[in-house]
C-alpha cells in the first residue's frame, strides 16, 4: 500500500509540472557538441588570429550561458505572460533592423548585420530577434483569428504580416537567407493553423515549378551578365568550374566531406579547418564534423535533430491551447527549416548561402535566441497536464 | 480540450514533421553517397593538402667494359633558409658566410627575403653540409643532393657528356641513355595548411627513389687512355688544330674508344679553353663556343676522306667484276675524264701496276678508271648497298649526315673525284663502319658504345641490341680486300702502319680541306688487325697539321703505336 501511495504521489508531482528531460537532453548534447566542435574547427585560426585557440569556443560559451539562463528564466514564465509583448516585440523588431545601418551596426565579414550592445562586448544580429518576434506574434494572431485564419482575409493577414520584416532585412543587412527563413517559419505556421490542404498544394507546386524554371533560365543563359545571384546558381551546379573564385567555399567543403569517409579522420583531424575552407566553424561547421567524424558523424547530427523535431512535434500536439501549440510550431520550423538549409549547402544541395546549423554553428546572437526559443517550448510543456495524453 | 480545431491543426503538424523528416532524411541519403563514393574529393583534398618534396634518385654510373667507373655520384649538400622559422637571424647570417664562404651581405639577403624557402648555396661539400647539420640552426635546411663527378676528368668527354642542375644529360651518353641513368625520383609528401606551412605532427609519406641503372659500355679505359695520349703527342708534334682516334671491334661495332682531342674537362664543362679566348665574349658568342668545344668531331663532323675511300671503290669494282686483283693499269701520272685533267699525287706517274699496287700506292687514276668502269649508276648503287647515304645509327646525339651529289648530277667528273674520295664528305664514324663491313665478311654493324645496363647488385637487367644488316659484300670479294689492305700496309703507302708481330691492313689518306687553296690537310689511317680476321679497326684523323702533312708518315704511326700496345692486350 505503501508504495502504490508513494507512486501515485511522484505521479501527482510529476503532472503537476511535466518536463521534457528529452528535449533538454537534446538541446544540451547538440550545445555542447557544437564546443567541441567550434574548438575544433577554429582553433588553430584562432591561435593565428587572437593567439587564443579557445577564442571563439570561449565567446560562444558564453552566449550560450546567457541563452541557457535565460532558457530557464523564459521556462519558469507561463507562457501566456508573452502574449502582451507580442505586438511590442512585432514592431520593435522591425525597428531594430535598420539600427544597423546606424554607427550601431558591426560590420563583419564583408556584411553589417550585428548591432552593438554597449557594455557587454556581445553582438546582436537584429535577424535573430525578429525570428522570435514573429514567431510570437504570429502565434499570437493565430490564437486571434481563431477560425477566421481560413477566411481569405484571415489567410491575407497571415500571408502579410512577415513580409515587413523580411523586405527589411534583405533589404538592411542583405540578408537574403535570413529573409527566407523568416517567410519559411510565417508559412509553416500558416499551413498549421489552416485547415486547407489544397491552397498550400497550389503554392508549394507553384513553388517548386517557379524555382525550376528559374535553374532551367539560369543554366540557359549562361554566359550573359546573369549577376550575382544566378552565378550563385552555376557555382551549385558545377562547383570545381569556379575552384578559386565563387565555387571555392562550396568546392571546399565537398573536400572536407569526401576526405572524411565513412568513419571520419578522429577528431581534431580534419585538415580543411587549417584555414582552407572559409567559415569552418561556422556555417560550415557540418563539413568539418564529416571530415573529422566521418558520414556516422553526419548521420548522429541528423538524427538529433530529428529527435528535436520529434519532441517538438509531442509538445506542439499536447499543447494546452493553439497558441502554446503555435509558438511550439514556430520553433521547431525555425530550427528544422535551418538545419535543413545548412546541411544543403554543405552538401551542395541547393546554391550557397550563409544559414548557419542550429546549436552547433559558432554564433552568438544564434545561440542565445534558439535558447530563450527553447525556453518557450519548455514553457509551453509545463502546461501540459499528463493526464490528458495518457 | 482548448477551443481550437484540434484535430486539424494535429494533423498538420504530423505533416510539417513528417515533410522535415523527410528532407533530412534525403540529406541523409545524400551525404551516405558523398561519403562513400567519395575517391574524387578526397583525392582532391589530398593533393591540396599534400606539399610535395622530390627526394633525387642517384643517377646510375657510367662503366667502361671492365668495370671501371666512369661517370659516379658524389653527395653535396643544398643550404636553404626558411624565413618564419629563424630564430637568430645574426648568427645564422655569420655562420653562413663563414662554412659558405660567402659574403655576408649575400647571405643576409637570402635570411631576410620573406619567402617559405630560399636556396643559399648548392654543390655543397658534404663535410661542410654536415658541419652546418650538426650546429642545429633553427630554420637552416641542409639537404643532400648528389653531384656528377667524373673520376676521369677529361677522359672520353665528348662521348660520356655531362648533366645539367636537374641532374639531366646534356650531351653525349648522358642524353641518350639518360632515362636509364635517371632513375626514379623518390617523394616526401608533408601536410601542409592552407599558408603552406608544414604541419609536423600530421606525419609524413615517403616514396623512395629508385636508384638508375647503371651503364655498362664498350669503351675501354685503357684504350681510351692510350688513345687519348696519343693523339695529343700527334697533336703536339703537328701543331694540328684537332686529332681523332676511333678503335672499334668491326666484327659487332663495339666502340672501344672515341678521341676527340682537345678534349674538356668533365667536371668543369662551361669552362672554355685558353685557345678559346674566354674573355669578352658575348653570351652567345660563349655558348658557340661551348657548342664548338662539346663536339664530337668523330660523329658531328664531316670531311672528305680522301684515299681511305679506295677501299670503298676497289671493293665495289671486285664485287662487280669490273677488275681482278691482277687488272693491269698504266698509270702516267694523270688521266682525262670528259674535258677534264686529273692528277695523280705522284706527277711522274706510277707506270705500268696491277690492282693490288695500285692499291698499295694509292694511284688515283687507277681507281679513277675503277670507279668510270662501274658507271655513275652501278657506282651509286654500291655507295648506297654499302649504308653510305644512311646514317651508322650511332647511339650518340647528332650524327651528321653524307653530303653526297645527288644521282642525277653526278656525271663522269663526279664520279671521278668521288672514286678517291673527294668532292663529298663524311663522317668518320661512317667511313669506319662501312671499312668494317669491307672487313668481316660483308655485315654493315651499328657502331655503339651501350652494351648493356646493370643494377647496383651488378645484375643485367638489359643487354642492348644493335642492327646488323648481311650480305654486303661477298666472302670472297672481302678476303680479297683484307689481302690487298694487307699489303698496302706491308708493302705499300701505309707501311708506317706495320706493327711487328702482328698482320695489320689498312689504308692512308690525306684530303686537302676545302678551299683547295687554303693549304690546309687532313692526313688519315684507317688500319685493322689482325689482317687475316680482324678483331679490331683503328683510325687516325689529324686536322691541318704543320710541315709533313702525309697520312702515311703521320697519322699511321700514331695507329702502329696503339696497336703495339694494345694488340698484345686486346688478341691474347
Amino acid at each position: 500500500m505503501a508504495e502504490r501511495e508513494a507512486v501515485r504521489k511522484r505521479n501527482k508531482r510529476k503532472s503537476d509540472s511535466y518536463f521534457d528531460y528529452s528535449l533538454l537532453f537534446v538541446v544540451l548534447f547538440l550545445l555542447v557538441f557544437g564546443f567541441i566542435m567550434i574548438y575544433s574547427a577554429s582553433s588553430y585560426n584562432a591561435f593565428q588570429d587572437y593567439g587564443d585557440p579557445a577564442y571563439y569556443m570561449k565567446k560562444q560559451l558564453l552566449a550560450a550561458l546567457i541563452g541557457l539562463v535565460l532558457m530557464v528564466v523564459v521556462s519558469k514564465i507561463p507562457y501566456h505572460f508573452f502574449e502582451r509583448f507580442a505586438l511590442a516585440g512585432f514592431i520593435f523588431s522591425l525597428l531594430l533592423i535598420p539600427v544597423v545601418k546606424t554607427p550601431l551596426g558591426v560590420n563583419s565579414h564583408g556584411a553589417t548585420r550585428w548591432i552593438k550592445i554597449p557594455g557587454i562586448g556581445l553582438n546582436l544580429q537584429p535577424a535573430e530577434i525578429a525570428k522570435l518576434c514573429m514567431i510570437l506574434f504570429l502565434a499570437v494572431l493565430v490564437s486571434k483569428l481563431g477560425r477566421n485564419v481560413d477566411t481569405f482575409k484571415g489567410f491575407a493577414i497571415m500571408v502579410c504580416a512577415p513580409l515587413l520584416h523580411c523586405a527589411f532585412i534583405y533589404l538592411f543587412t542583405k540578408n537574403l537567407s535570413s529573409a527566407i527563413i523568416v517567410f519559411g517559419i510565417s508559412f509553416l505556421m500558416l499551413f498549421v493553423a489552416s485547415s486547407s490542404y489544397k491552397v498550400f498544394f497550389a503554392l508549394g507546386g507553384g513553388g517548386i515549378a517557379a524555382v525550376t524554371a528559374l535553374v532551367l533560365y539560369i543554366v540557359n543563359k549562361v554566359g550573359t551578365d546573369g549577376g550575382f545571384r544566378s552565378e550563385r546558381i552555376i557555382v551549385w551546379l558545377n562547383p570545381e568550374s569556379q575552384a578559386q573564385d565563387k565555387g571555392f567555399q562550396t568546392l571546399q567543403a565537398l573536400y572536407a566531406i569526401g576526405s572524411g569517409g565513412t568513419w571520419g579522420k578522429g577528431l581534431g583531424q580534419s585538415m580543411q579547418k587549417l584555414s582552407f575552407l572559409p567559415e569552418s566553424q561556422n556555417d560550415m561547421i557540418f563539413s568539418i564534423i564529416c571530415e573529422e567524424l566521418g558520414l556516422f558523424g553526419g548521420i548522429c547530427v541528423i538524427s538529433m535533430f530529428i529527435m528535436l523535431l520529434w519532441r517538438m512535434l509531442v509538445i506542439a500536439n499536447n499543447a494546452p491551447d493553439l497558441y502554446g501549440a503555435m509558438l511550439v510550431v514556430g520553433v521547431m520550423g525555425h530550427i528544422a527549416i535551418q538545419a535543413v538549409l545548412n546541411i544543403a549547402v554543405v552538401t551542395n544541395t541547393i546554391p550557397n548561402t550563409g544559414i548557419s546549423l542550429p546549436f552547433i554553428s559558432y554564433g552568438g546572437s544564434s545561440v542565445m535566441f534558439l535558447l530563450i526559443e527553447i525556453g518557450l517550448v519548455m514553457s509551453v510543456s509545463r502546461g501540459i497536464r499528463l493526464a490528458d495524453t495518457q | 480540450m482548448g477551443e481550437y480545431n484540434k484535430i486539424g491543426n494535429r494533423k498538420k503538424m504530423l505533416v510539417a514533421g513528417l515533410l522535415f523528416t523527410l528532407m533530412f532524411l534525403v540529406l541523409l541519403v545524400r551525404l551516405c553517397i558523398m561519403c562513400i563514393n567519395n575517391e574524387h574529393y578526397s583525392q582532391m583534398a589530398d593533393d591540396l593538402h599534400e606539399r610535395e618534396r622530390k627526394i633525387k634518385a642517384p643517377r646510375g654510373k657510367i662503366l667502361d667494359r671492365n668495370g671501371v667507373v666512369l661517370a659516379d655520384n658524389k653527395t653535396v649538400c643544398t643550404i636553404s633558409v626558411i624565413h618564419n622559422q629563424i630564430e637568430d637571424p645574426e648568427k645564422v647570417i655569420e655562420v653562413l658566410s663563414r662554412e659558405l664562404d660567402l659574403s655576408e651581405e649575400t647571405v643576409r639577403k637570402r635570411v631576410e627575403k620573406y619567402s617559405s624557402m630560399e636556396r643559399v648555396k648548392s654543390n655543397v661539400e658534404k663535410t661542410i653540409g654536415d658541419k652546418i647539420r650538426n650546429m642545429d640552426l633553427a630554420g637552416v635546411k641542409v639537404d643532400e643532393d648528389y653531384k656528377r663527378t667524373y673520376p676521369y676528368g677529361s677522359l672520353a668527354s665528348k662521348v660520356l657528356g655531362f648533366t645539367g642542375g636537374d641532374n639531366q644529360g646534356i650531351i653525349g651518353l648522358e642524353v641518350v641513355y639518360d632515362k636509364v641513368l635517371q632513375g626514379t625520383p623518390g617523394l616526401i609528401l608533408t601536410m601542409t595548411d592552407a599558408k603552406g606551412i608544414e604541419l609536423e605532427d600530421r606525419g609524413e609519406r615517403r616514396q623512395e627513389p629508385i636508384a638508375g641503372l647503371n651503364l655498362v659500355t664498350s669503351l675501354d679505359v685503357n684504350i681510351q687512355t692510350y688513345a687519348t695520349q696519343l693523339a695529343m703527342q700527334a697533336m703536339a708534334a703537328k701543331e694540328a688544330e684537332r686529332v681523332s682516334v676511333l678503335v672499334m671491334n668491326p666484327q659487332n661495332g663495339e666502340i672501344y674508344a672515341c678521341v676527340n682531342v682537345p678534349e674538356f674537362d668533365l667536371n668543369d664543362p662551361y669552362r672554355l679553353s685558353e685557345s678559346e679566348g674566354a674573355e669578352g665574349l658575348t653570351e652567345k658568342e660563349k655558348q658557340d663556343a661551348l657548342n664548338r668545344m662539346w663536339r664530337n668531331g668523330c660523329i658531328n663532323d664531316t670531311y672528305e676522306p680522301g684515299s681511305t675511300f679506295k677501299m670503298i671503290t676497289a671493293a665495289a669494282g671486285l664485287e662487280e667484276g669490273v677488275i681482278t686483283k691482277d687488272s693491269p693499269y698504266y698509270c702516267s701520272g694523270y688521266t682525262v675524264v670528259d674535258d677534264r685533267v686529273i692528277h695523280c699525287h705522284k706527277r711522274t706517274g706510277h707506270g705500268s701496276q696491277d690492282f693490288v699496287h695500285c692499291m698499295m700506292n694509292s694511284c688515283n687514276p687507277a681507281l679513277i678508271n675503277v670507279g668510270l668502269k662501274l658507271g655513275v649508276d652501278t657506282y651509286y648503287s654500291y655507295f648506297e648497298k654499302f649504308g653510305l647515304l644512311q646514317k651508322t645509327g650511332i647511339d650518340l646525339p647528332g650524327e651528321a649526315t653524307t653530303i653526297m651529289h645527288k644521282k642525277e648530277n653526278m656525271g663522269n667528273v663526279e664520279l671521278a673525284t668521288v672514286a678517291f674520295g673527294q668532292s663529298f664528305q663524311i663522317t668518320p664514324i661512317q667511313l669506319l663502319t662501312t671499312a668494317s663491313s669491307l672487313i668481316n665478311g660483308g655485315r654493315r654493324v651499328t657502331p655503339h658504345f651501350a652494351v648493356k645496363t646493370v643494377d647496383n647488385d651488378g645484375n643485367t637487367k638489359e643487354e642492348y641490341e644493335y642492327p646488323e644488316q648481311a650480305g654486303i659484300l661477298s666472302e670472297e670479294t672481302g678476303a680479297l680486300m683484307r689481302e690487298i689492305l694487307e699489303m698496302v700496309v706491308s708493302e705499300g703507302s701505309g707501311k708506317n702502319g706495320k706493327v711487328e708481330g702482328y698482320r695489320v691492313g689498312g689504308k692512308t689518306a690525306t684530303s686537302q680541306t676545302l678551299p683547295r687553296s687554303s693549304g690546309r690537310y687532313i692526313a688519315s689511317f684507317v688500319g685493322f688487325a689482325p689482317a687475316d680476321d680482324p678483331q679490331v679497326i683503328a683510325m687516325a684523323i689529324i686536322h691541318d697539321p704543320k710541315g709533313v702533312y702525309y697520312g702515311g708518315t703521320i697519322a699511321a704511326p700514331v695507329i702502329r703505336q696503339l696497336y703495339e700496345n694494345i694488340l698484345p692486350y686486346l688478341l691474347k
